[in-house]
């Protein structure tokens, strides 16, 4: 299990996935990260950073975004 | 195991054989010549759209748009003390230009001042060009030009403000354009190559403003079929906002197909950086697996016009021109060589190398024996046919030292192996692949093609070839640590050979290559008895499990376990065999037997091999190759490997 921080990029509230910066990564975003449902859908806008909690570190779906700060 | 000579394998297997090494040195990273650019000239020209090319005869052409007018100069026999700065006028011009050569053919194309497409034509080198034809209306809205040619056709290929589109001339009359069936909301740069299809470069960004480079191929006939558009393939990208966009794209084939571009940035600290690219060898233009753009430092929004002949590699702007030579002489210094350590083993390999050097020749400026340096050593005797040899996998001079003692000089150079370069390449972006996107090998083919290494097959599994996984590589992490985690997912291993890495699924059902102790002589044998690090595999998927156990190592030391979760595994069986490939690659770790032996010279990892040694009680025992350790000793006249085997 990896915890790595990012950005929110975007957000879709009906999938509650997240486009989210994953830090050190400049240019790309990694798409479709499901979000906590715990976190309000109205705290997760754009350049919000973020904590991710990769399970598999390899998997991109077997992530989720579970707080929101700043 | 590599092909021998009988008069080489007859000669490995004799008591009294005398070694013969070869060890080269050469500045390449995994075959490919480095390009150590030197600079030429430094004038005051304007940036501005610009182009090159090198004529028949070693000339080098360059044209410049700059206030309105177009420019262009030809320097024969160019080097060093050349005259770069004499430009001639040839007339109004605007937006862009694009200049190729063939022998004498030359062709110089250009948006004249009324937004139309304009062609000149030389047949005597560049020496001299025929009047203006004009060969596209201004409302073609021509922004981006590109020449491509082959013997008795020329390929104009123009990018408007969203597409790409082709005009081929063929028995000397221009035909209609064709446009390609793709769409990108902006194009800032295009590129075009002939080799065997008509290979292009895009840069721009898509309707979403999601920015790129790609490529794409024009069929000739070689890898797409005469006249039909290939899919666009991502080379780089950057989302929409993040600031960074991509410009200015070249394309030339000295060797293998090398690529530049800008990467600019906008943000607090803005750049327009040269990035330059090449494919790995062996790998076409359309397989489009480039090695990690490298950061050049020369700037500007232009980018350069890349030009190449005979050995060298030419960059172009209006005011520079820089040289690289791709010879890259292979130095031998098998007549130096005083010992020798080679290691092969899964996902690592080492070499250290102690070299005579009384002269100083190796440690004077101008050697290749320099950190980063390709280092390539074959294995082999003097056999009754002469000296043969055998090539190992290669090595990258990782740390060069001089030692003086006694009045002698000696160089020792430490070696990482082709794994050492996958280690130290590092995502610089987030990489990702949805499920069903892109198979494992696909995947793998990328990220070796990254770190500089040519990725290909001995064999592979249905896996490899099947599962497409979700996957992503995190910024910062290293290839090797995302290429294990792929190979987790699969039974295949990757060994390495020459400047390859090569997939490989082994089977306990293979045919052994070699035979120890029959024929092969062994000079010192022992046997381990471990438990493995785990002997029961629990795989965790998606509602879906299995168990695998190492039966005979959980009888030895009870049970131990690992516990794998991985949402790719959707169904019972994709989790039994899951569970099965891990207990196997648990088995496959454990060495169970060492042999000392004059060296293979043949010897591959992950080989399937027989072994006869009474003492060990072994007869014809099928055993698996899992480390090869060489020593060669000069004065004390040591020649030996010593193998760790393995369940088949």
């Amino acid at each position: 299990m990896e915890v790595v921080k990012g950005v929110v990029r975007a957000f879709d509230s009906a999938s509650y996935r997240a486009t989210v910066q994953v830090a050190g990564s400049l240019a790309v975003w990694l798409e479709g990260v499901p979000v906590a449902r715990s976190v309000p859908a109205s705290v997760v806008t754009a350049g919000r950073r973020c904590v991710l909690v990769f399970f598999d570190a390899a998997n991109p779906q077997d992530a989720v975004v579970v707080a929101v700060y700043d | 195991m590599r092909f021998l000579p009988p008069s080489l394998v007859a000669a490995q297997r004799s008591p009294s054989a005398s070694p013969y090494l070869r060890v080269t040195v050469s500045e390449r990273t995994g075959g490919v010549a480095q390009a150590a650019f030197q600079r030429l000239y430094s004038g005051g020209e304007p940036e501005g759209p610009h182009a090159a090319a090198l004529a028949g005869d070693g000339s080098l052409l360059r044209a410049r748009i700059a206030g309105g007018q177009l420019y262009y100069q030809r320097v024969p026999s160019p080097g060093p003390g050349s005259s770069f700065g004499s430009w001639t006028a040839l007339g109004a011009a605007q937006r862009s230009l694009a200049l190729a050569a063939l022998g004498a053919q030359v062709l110089l194309a250009y948006v004249a001042a009324d937004g139309s497409v304009a062609v000149r034509e030389s047949q005597d080198y560049g020496a001299s060009f025929g009047a203006a034809a004009t060969v596209l209306p201004a409302t073609a809205g021509a922004q981006h030009l590109a020449l491509a040619l082959k013997p008795g056709e020329v390929l104009l290929a123009y990018a408007t403000t969203s597409q790409v589109a082709v005009l081929k001339r063929t028995g000397g009359a221009w035909g209609s354009p064709s446009a390609w069936p793709h769409s990108l909301g902006s194009i800032s740069g295009l590129a075009c190559h002939y080799g065997g299809d008509y290979n292009l470069a895009v840069t721009g960004a898509e309707a979403g403003g999601r920015a790129g480079l790609w490529t794409v191929v024009f069929g000739d006939g070689y890898r797409q079929g005469v006249g039909t558009w290939s899919a666009l393939r991502e080379v780089q990208r950057a989302d929409a906002g993040s600031g960074v966009a991509f410009a200015a794209p070249c394309l030339s084939a000295p060797d293998v197909y090398r690529l530049g571009l800008v990467e600019s940035y906008s943000g607090s600290q803005p750049y327009a950086r040269l990035q330059l690219s090449h494919l790995v060898p062996g790998i076409d233009f359309a397989d489009n697996w480039w090695r990690e753009p490298l950061p050049s430092d020369i700037t500007g929004a232009y980018g350069v016009a890349m030009a190449a002949a005979s050995g060298l590699l030419w960059l172009s702007t209006p005011n520079g021109v820089w040289r690289a030579d791709l010879s890259a002489p292979a130095l031998d210094v098998s007549d130096r060589l005083l010992a020798l350590e080679m290691e092969e083993v899964p996902l690592g390999g080492s070499l250290r190398l102690e070299l005579a050097d009384d002269d100083g020749s190796l440690w004077a400026a101008g050697s290749p024996l320099r950190p980063g340096a390709e280092v390539a050593v074959s294995l082999g005797y003097l056999t009754a046919e002469g000296p043969r040899t055998s090539p190992a996998p290669r090595y990258w001079a990782t740390t060069v030292e001089l030692r003086a003692e006694d009045g002698r000089r000696t160089l020792l150079l430490e070696g990482s192996s082709a794994w050492g370069l996958l280690s130290a390449w590092r995502a610089r972006r987030q990489f990702a692949w949805a499920a069903g996107e892109r198979n494992v090998f696909g995947i793998l083919s990328f990220l070796w093609a990254r770190a500089g290494v040519p990725f290909s097959t001995v064999s592979y599994s249905q896996a490899a070839v099947d599962l497409r996984p979700a996957f992503t590589v995190q910024p910062g992490q290293s290839g090797l640590e995302a290429v294990r985690r792929l190979l987790a997912l699969v039974p295949d291993v990757v060994l390495l050979s020459q400047n390859f890495a090569l997939l490989k699924h082994p089977q306990e059902t293979e045919a052994p290559v070699y035979a120890y102790g029959d024929g092969h002589p062994v000079l010192a044998a022992a046997a381990r008895r471990a438990l493995p690090v785990a002997n029961r595999v629990q795989v965790f998927g998606q509602g879906a499990f299995a168990e695998a156990f190492l039966w005979e190592s959980v009888a030895l030391g009870g049970d131990r376990l690992r516990q794998v979760h991985d949402l790719n595994v959707t169904s019972a069986a994709q989790a039994a065999d899951r569970a099965l490939w891990e207990a196997r690659r648990l088995l496959l770790s454990l060495v169970s037997e060492e042999l000392t032996v004059p060296p293979n010279c043949g010897q591959e990892l992950y080989d399937l091999v027989t072994v006869t040694e009474p003492s060990l009680g072994l007869a014809a025992a099928r055993r698996r190759v899992l480390s090869i350790r060489t020593g060669y000793d000069a004065r004390r006249g040591l020649y030996r490997q010593r193998l760790g085997l393995g369940a088949p």
